[in-house]
């Protein structure tokens, strides 16, 4: 193609002036990037057909500029309502959402802490309710015991004796129990020493001068306890003596510690 | 709203991209004569080259963003913007209903009607015309300032539509030497 022969076709001012057809539009424009001085000669008339024009400017009524103005300012005003506030709703939603959200999440967060807080109350007070249940159980089986250990000495068809300490332990104090009906044997120990872990302290009922054997004595730290042991079909006296551990056939009157005549 | 700035047509672009209104205000005080003009060359009366007018503004304010600088410079883009509203408003059928004493064009299709008498063929390119002979003379007011196809005025005149487009072409070439 020869691009002078193309410039001074008129084609250049066919585009310019809106004459050209689609096809040539497109074909000019593509010249315009491959030719530059297409690009020129399209330019030139431009500048031509402008220099033209404002010579032949016609001025429009003043009060035409103010109208146009106007009327722009509407068009602006629905510009600005698509441009600006369509996205500033979607912000809003956006907010209120976000907010929304943090709200259920602080509120669940603190509904959790709270109820994590309120189940470790509650734990610790079904822990405190165990501990004073075992207490109260605990309790009660000792009072229950001791109600029984008082009913049991207090029938009718109770014999007690007191025995009182001898030479070698004259601060010693007990007392014997016995149901003259059932032939229970109770011991209840007042004050007696400890006796080393190797000994323990052994009853025995006395029948017509001869020692019968009533069983060894658990110490037991609980106060008042009321020591049961072997039962007796018949007894005069009552005497303790401090043998070897599990006790002995026959007693160490030497080393007796209490005695005492039902 | 004089604006006494003075823009570069770059500048002047990026502002009224930006929508600002000083510078369509510098636009419209720089440019809506010679659009005026132009618009005066295709309508018959005042009244409605005011609202060819503003309706070309409106437009260049709105379609600011389909402006693409690399096809043309932007007189070149309004003054197109201009003489098509002109030419739609001429066509357009309360304009006709309003023109009872002309005459219908025959040959063309249903949407293309009237030819108008503007009223001035003293200014600008229709005073260059004048110059050009009659045949040149003629397929310029038909094609340029009637809006009319080649394809529409080789029916018209019956002529075949390469000699329009070559005709058209000869026309153009002397006219811009003309004004050159």
């Amino acid at each position: 193609m020869n691009i002078q022969e193309y410039i001074s076709s008129g084609i250049v001012e066919s585009y310019v002036l809106g004459l050209a057809s689609a096809e040539e539009r497109a074909e000019f424009e593509t010249n315009c990037i491959a030719y530059p001085e297409v690009r020129t000669a399209r330019e030139a008339f431009e500048l031509l057909l402008e220099k033209q024009a404002m010579e032949s400017a016609v001025a429009p009524p003043a009060a035409l500029k103010q109208k146009i103005f106007d009327n722009l300012s509407t068009v602006g005003e629905e510009k600005k309502v698509i441009a600006e506030q369509t996205p500033l709703r979607t912000m809003n939603w956006l907010k209120i959402a976000a907010a929304a959200c943090f709200i259920l999440l602080a509120g669940s967060l603190w509904w959790n802490m709270s109820l994590k807080n309120e189940n470790r109350k509650l734990q610790a007070l079904q822990e405190k309710i165990e501990t004073l249940q075992a207490q109260l159980d605990s309790s009660s089986s000792h009072f229950a015991q001791m109600k029984a250990d008082a009913e049991a000495i207090q029938k009718s068809s109770i014999k007690m004796a007191k025995m009182d300490g001898t030479a070698n332990s004259p601060q010693s104090f007990a007392t014997v129990y016995w149901d003259t009906t059932s032939h229970d044997v109770y011991l209840l120990v007042n004050n007696l020493p400890k006796p080393a872990s190797e000994h323990q302290y052994q009853l025995w009922a006395l029948l017509d001068g001869k020692p019968i054997d009533m069983g060894v004595l658990e110490i037991s730290e609980k106060p008042l306890q009321l020591y049961r042991m072997k039962n007796a079909q018949a007894a005069q006296a009552f005497a303790i003596t401090l043998e070897k551990k599990g006790g002995s056939p026959t007693p160490s009157m030497d080393k007796m510690y209490v005695i005492g005549k039902l | 709203m004089n604006s006494k700035t003075s823009y570069s047509e770059q500048e002047l672009v990026l502002l009224l991209l930006q929508r600002s209104n000083s510078a369509f205000s510098y636009l419209y005080d720089n440019y809506s004569g010679a659009l005026y003009g132009i618009i005066n060359q295709i309508v018959s009366d005042t009244e409605t080259a005011n609202d060819v007018l503003q309706e070309v503004f409106i437009n260049i304010w709105r379609k600011m963003d389909l402006y693409d600088s690399s096809k043309g410079r932007l007189f070149t883009w309004m003054l197109n913007i201009a003489r098509n509203a002109a030419i739609d408003k001429v066509r357009s059928k309360g304009y006709q209903d309003g023109l009872k004493n002309q005459p219908l064009q025959e040959n063309v299709d249903a949407h293309m009607v009237g030819r108008v008498v503007p009223k001035t063929d003293d200014i600008g390119l229709k005073k260059v015309l004048t110059k050009l002979k009659e045949e040149h003379r003629k397929l310029i007011d038909l094609s340029y300032f009637q809006g009319f196809t080649h394809e529409e005025i080789a029916k018209m005149l019956d002529m075949p539509l390469g000699t329009v487009k070559t005709r058209i072409r000869n026309a153009l070439s002397q006219l811009r030497n003309m004004i050159q």
